[in-house]
């Protein structure tokens, strides 16, 4: 369900999986990156969680 | 009654034609579903589509629904048609496998919610169509992160389908399925539909049960139809939308298909970002899109330029979808099986999930709630949002996915409204990706995003476009 962004042709790029500790790397760094942007964003202590339980 | 012979016309015939040869008998439910069956079972390989042909069933149901045309019994504008479903929903005693070799003999013993309702109309299902496994909820690299392979593109073999619905995305296209049934976190029904040339809808969040369905993230997954104009979208949705008090996010809401009532063109207001069909995009597919653009100007609407809210949407989405998938697939993670995955990116990705703090999680849906706000008051002033599906054509299916390719933001004039498909699935809109030209001799797209539950509205202006063009009647170079 989830489709990765949109990417460009580029030529003569291998389909050989990087090693398995690189992809953990990068998928680390994604986190990171990930906390750091969401960190920006300003929020008031009223700002509840956009998730709703129904009793 | 001489064997009839079916042709493209059938193929990539619409619903309603389709139906309206059943009911005049030109030929039988069983005389379609097996020239279908067949169909998919030579080509659906050929795209890697298929992930599991269900002809038996498929021919048991056909006998069934022809008995109901001879005593005229009417289920639904679905009875008779052939379809096909994404490999992550339930069909009883037949695998499931979510596109993964660690689930290949997984086996439900009941439908998926939608599956049920569609038999029940009468629909046919003919097979289970491939996808990315586990629906790329970990971030793969390669379109090869899947149990049948890359989604080959039927327009150009050598490009991808798209992800994560691959398989209805090729077969739809092909004319191996009259529709097909597909699922969305964040784009996977709209990015196959673009690539491939076909018409997705993804539904408001909460209005198709997804209960059936394998999990990704219970807070953003959806589940639409995937067909060949707006018109089979409408009918598809009509038959699987509605209240289902066995799935949690259920919005209690139905469907209705009411052309009649949709709002006159100068009664609405669409925003659109001229950067988005301009330097934002692929400079190959700049001409289609502002074309399509011209074609939605002349039928009659308002347009307003609008940018997207600032917002780091590919990173709430990540954090989101990392953290619920983390916990969907908790013990599979913690298991060897995770490393029986094809894409080792994903594998990792997903891992990595297991790592993000409950502060974190919390902290994405909080600034989430500032999204969903945020689109509200961006629909106070328009009523629908306008964009390319996707900036650029298909890639190759030996392409990493992980470059991105559209201009850096820091050096664009305008966000415009780059990050609609992360930010409305962030909001739960609805959106409807229309075919609007090629580019490189390969598809490309635009979508109209609306208010949640706008669906009978978005319908419309897909109807209208498609009124207007022809690129949705175009067939891929398909030969037995």
């Amino acid at each position: 369900m989830l489709a990765v962004a949109a990417v460009a042709p580029q030529a003569g790029v291998s389909q050989t999986a990087p090693p398995a500790d690189a992809d953990l790397e990068s998928a680390r760094e994604l986190l990171r990156t990930n906390t750091t942007q969401i960190a920006k964003v300003k929020l008031l202590m009223a700002t509840e969680p956009a998730f709703h339980f129904k009793a | 009654m001489a064997k009839f012979s079916f042709t493209d016309d059938i193929y990539f015939g619409s619903i309603a034609e389709i139906s309206a040869a059943l009911r005049t008998k030109e030929f039988s439910t069983v005389e379609l579903t097996r020239a279908f069956c067949d169909r998919l079972e030579k080509l659906g390989p050929r795209y890697n589509a298929l992930a599991l042909s269900l002809r038996e069933p498929a021919l048991r149901k056909a006998k069934e629904v022809d008995r109901d045309f001879k005593l005229d019994r009417v289920r639904s504008p679905l009875q008779g048609i052939p379809y096909g479903a994404k490999d992550l929903l339930a069909v009883k005693g037949k695998p499931t496998t979510w596109g993964a070799k660690p689930y290949a003999s997984q086996v439900f013993d009941e439908d998926a919610q939608v599956i049920a309702l569609l038999d029940k109309a009468g629909a046919i299902l003919i097979g289970k169509l491939s996808m990315v496994e586990l629906a790329g909820g970990g971030g793969y690299r390669f379109p090869s992160a899947s149990l049948t392979g890359p989604g080959l593109n039927p327009w150009d073999r050598t490009r991808w389908s798209g992800g994560s619905s691959s398989g209805p995305g090729s077969a739809t296209a092909a004319g191996l399925v009259t529709f097909s049934i597909g699922s969305e976190t964040s784009g996977s029904i709209l990015t196959p539909s673009a690539y491939c040339g076909i018409t997705g809808l993804r539904p408001t969040y909460g209005l198709v049960s997804r209960r059936g369905a394998m999990a990704l993230s219970w807070t953003l997954d959806k589940i639409g139809p995937m067909c060949r104009s707006a018109e089979d979208c409408a009918l598809v949705l009509s038959v699987i939308a509605g209240v289902d008090y066995e799935d949690p996010g259920s919005a209690g809401k139905s469907f209705h298909y009411v052309p009649q009532f949709a709002r006159k063109p100068d009664e609405i207001t669409v925003g659109y970002a001229p950067i988005d069909f301009d330097e934002s995009a692929d400079p190959a597919a700049r001409a289609g899109f502002q074309e399509a653009l011209k074609v939605v100007k002349s039928l009659g609407m308002n347009m307003k330029e609008v940018e997207i809210p600032d917002f780091p949407y590919g990173a709430l989405v990540s954090t989101i979808i990392g953290a619920e998938a983390a916990s969907v697939f908790e013990d599979f993670l913690r298991s060897e099986k995770v490393n029986e995955l094809a894409d080792h990116r994903q594998a990792q990705g997903l891992k990595t999930g297991l790592d993000i703090p409950a502060i974190e999680y919390l902290r994405a849906m909080r600034v989430r709630a500032l999204v969903q706000q945020a689109f509200k008051d961006l629909f106070f002033g328009v009523d629908f949002l306008l964009a390319p599906t996707r900036p650029t054509i298909a890639s190759k299916v030996t392409d990493p996915l992980d470059r991105p390719t559209t201009p850096a933001a820091t050096a664009q004039k305008s966000r415009g409204l780059n990050g609609l498909i992360p930010a409305g699935n962030l909001a739960g809109l609805p959106a409807i990706s229309l075919p609007c030209g090629f580019a490189a001799a390969l598809p490309i797209a635009i979508s109209v995003v609306g208010r949640p539950f706008y669906e009978n509205q978005l319908i419309a202006i897909g109807k209208a476009f498609q009124a207007h063009t022809d690129w949705h009647r175009r067939r891929p170079p398909v030969t037995e």
